[in-house]
């Protein structure tokens, strides 16, 4: 045996293990999936009906709507109140900012069930802003809970600190003088911004919100806690295939359904990433 | 002098950090078209008085002055100042053309007025032919001389210049030295420029000041620091300079105003020749005298006959003389 062969063996059996997780654990499931969308449930013959399914059934539909409307109204939310969190952090210089800084990471170390509940407990028509309004004689009900906007702010917890993080990075690779060479030249602050750090930026902005898009097409821990009976979110809609009307195929359908969304997302992550700027070459 | 406009004024003007760090009781007049060199090791406060003046900090007393204007309550974007920084900072999501025009579509110059001006300009500092490329595709002596050219487009009152060349290698700074002083001169403005290079400071200005520790040394033209150091600082940080200590003074001779001669006790000093390298049309000589080792520019042929280890007497010209760090009269 060569030398060579050797060494080209003993990488490859080093690489073995790894490779064979993932092609159980990943792609064979993947692709058995895609197969079963295709199947009749009864005769198992190729079908479309599975996917019509979720877009002809009005419930399923508005279940999409639904999903989709929450999912951007996340997206817009949280990265507008990011980028601005992002810019005071970057810019301002005080004992608050620095203080916030070291804070606002937080929220991620908190288990999602634990969050949930937390916030349950202060914003449900009973909790604790409702009790605190009750000690003042108000009737505070939020309705927030099985509604849109419940979901919504929760997300915004989990994905605001994220996105923050992501957008807080960009904004500290523009230099100072970048900004200051512009002060000089006669930008106010508003002209300075968007002549200079919003299309420097804008690349984090982008990718941040792609991530925040993917991982919430798929939540479920929030939805399921604090997300009404219908319409409902596509994870809760697969949970419901899958758990309680074992529709296999349905539910292998409503997967690539929702791979395929998280996929558009994942496209403008990577052209984005992929994508050199005339003046990054 | 004195006939000669004021341009800028700077009036007991202070500036503290929260560290405390900073400058005190800055007093300095700059005539119109003259270039002003602060001169400093790093942290003697050089940058810190630029940047007052540029707007980029505030100052704790005192006042600025630009034609007799106070200008300290301003932003940086309302000042009659340019800036170039050290680092090209050029903004590197706009062609060239876009980087020279962005100051001037803020003043709401027409394009047909700036467009021929922005020609002219990239002419002056050979850059024509870039106007579509960025920032990243030109090397950073390319990009310093579009710096200052964005600067000068805006026909600054005061052009600050904070180490423009420090990031340069030696060669293309040599250049842009040369190239910035015609400009100057073509131009006539005011240059405030800030540097730690006694070089560059030498070869620029009109009038240098030597800073240490957040205080005025010295202020004059290259010429009287450079004969005339009034203080130990000035005379260590300017040019080459042999210190021999005598009894509680130091004696300050540049190496160009010693006279070696060959043999003992022809001269004020004796000493032993230590070593000896060509420099080119001279030869630089140290000699070792007690403790000290002491550097003298020779000519060639004086140098052929002397080898290492050979008694000198060595003949001081030109010299200061210190005592505790000031210069002492006598």
């Amino acid at each position: 045996m060569s030398k060579k062969l050797k060494t080209n063996l003993a990488a490859y059996g080093m690489v073995l293990p790894a490779f064979m997780v993932v092609m159980l654990t990943v792609t064979y499931p993947i692709i058995s999936a895609v197969i079963q969308s295709f199947k009749d449930e009864k005769t198992g013959s190729f079908t479309f009906s599975n996917y019509t399914y979720f877009f002809t059934e009005p419930a399923q539909l508005k279940n999409l709507l639904y999903t989709l409307m929450v999912v951007f109204l996340t997206v817009f939310i949280a990265i507008f109140v990011a980028y601005l969190l992002a810019l005071y952090l970057r810019f301002v210089k005080s004992k608050i900012a620095k203080t916030i800084g070291t804070l606002y990471l937080l929220p991620r170390f908190v288990p999602a069930m634990c969050a949930v509940y937390a916030m349950i407990t202060i914003i449900r028509d009973s909790g604790l802003i409702h009790r605190i309004g009750a000690l003042f004689g108000l009737d505070i009900t939020l309705g927030l809970m099985y509604h849109a906007s419940g979901i919504i702010i929760m997300n915004l917890w989990f994905n605001i600190p994220f996105a923050a993080m992501m957008i807080t990075a960009g904004l500290g690779a523009i230099p100072d003088s970048i900004i200051e060479g512009a002060r000089d030249v006669g930008a106010g602050r508003w002209k300075t911004f968007t002549s200079m750090i919003l299309p420097l930026s804008v690349k984090d902005v982008v990718i941040a919100s792609t991530f925040v898009f993917m991982t919430n097409v798929g939540s479920f821990t929030t939805p399921y806690l604090m997300g009404g009976n219908a319409p409902k979110m596509l994870g809760i809609a697969l949970f419901d295939q899958f758990n309680k009307y074992l529709a296999y195929n349905r539910s292998a359908a409503l997967s690539v359904i929702m791979f395929l969304i998280c996929s558009v997302s994942a496209g403008v992550y990577i052209y984005t990433n992929l994508k050199e700027q005339d003046w990054e070459k | 002098m004195s006939d000669r406009k004021i341009k800028l004024q700077i009036k007991d003007m202070t500036k503290k950090y929260d560290n405390g760090d900073g400058v005190a009781h800055i007093n300095l007049d700059v005539y119109e078209g003259e270039i002003v060199t602060f001169l400093g090791p790093s942290g003697c406060g050089k940058s810190t008085i630029l940047r007052t003046l540029g707007g980029f900090l505030d100052v704790t007393e005192g006042d600025i002055t630009i034609d007799g204007k106070s200008i300290i309550a301003l932003p940086p974007e309302k000042r009659p100042t340019a800036m170039v920084f050290q680092s090209y900072n050029l903004w590197p999501h706009m062609t060239i053309y876009e980087n020279l025009a962005f100051g001037l579509k803020l003043r709401k110059i027409p394009k047909s007025t700036y467009d021929p001006d922005i020609k002219k300009m990239l002419e002056l500092v050979h850059m024509s032919g870039s106007e579509k490329k960025y920032p990243g595709q030109l090397s950073g002596g390319q990009q310093q001389r579009i710096a200052i050219a964005r600067s000068l487009l805006l026909k600054p009152s005061l052009l600050l210049l904070d180490e423009p060349f420090s990031a340069l290698d030696a060669k293309i700074r040599q250049e842009m030295r040369e190239e910035l002083k015609k400009i100057q001169n073509d131009l006539g403005i005011t240059v405030i420029f800030v540097t730690h290079d006694q070089e560059e400071a030498m070869a620029l200005s009109h009038r240098i000041v030597v800073m240490n520790k957040g205080k005025f040394d010295q202020v004059g033209t290259p010429e009287e620091i450079y004969d005339d150091p009034q203080t130990l600082h000035v005379a260590s940080f300017i040019g080459e300079m042999n210190f021999i200590d005598a009894d509680g003074k130091t004696i300050a001779v540049r190496p160009e105003d010693l006279t070696v001669v060959k043999g003992t006790d022809k001269a004020d000093l004796n000493a032993t020749v230590r070593t000896s390298m060509l420099m080119g049309h001279y030869v630089s000589l140290t000699a070792q005298y007690g403790e000290n080792i002491i550097k003298c520019f020779v000519d060639r042929d004086v140098a052929e006959d002397l080898e290492v280890g050979d008694a000198i007497s060595l003949a001081i010209g030109k010299h200061t003389i210190f005592k505790d760090g000031v210069r002492s009269k006598a």
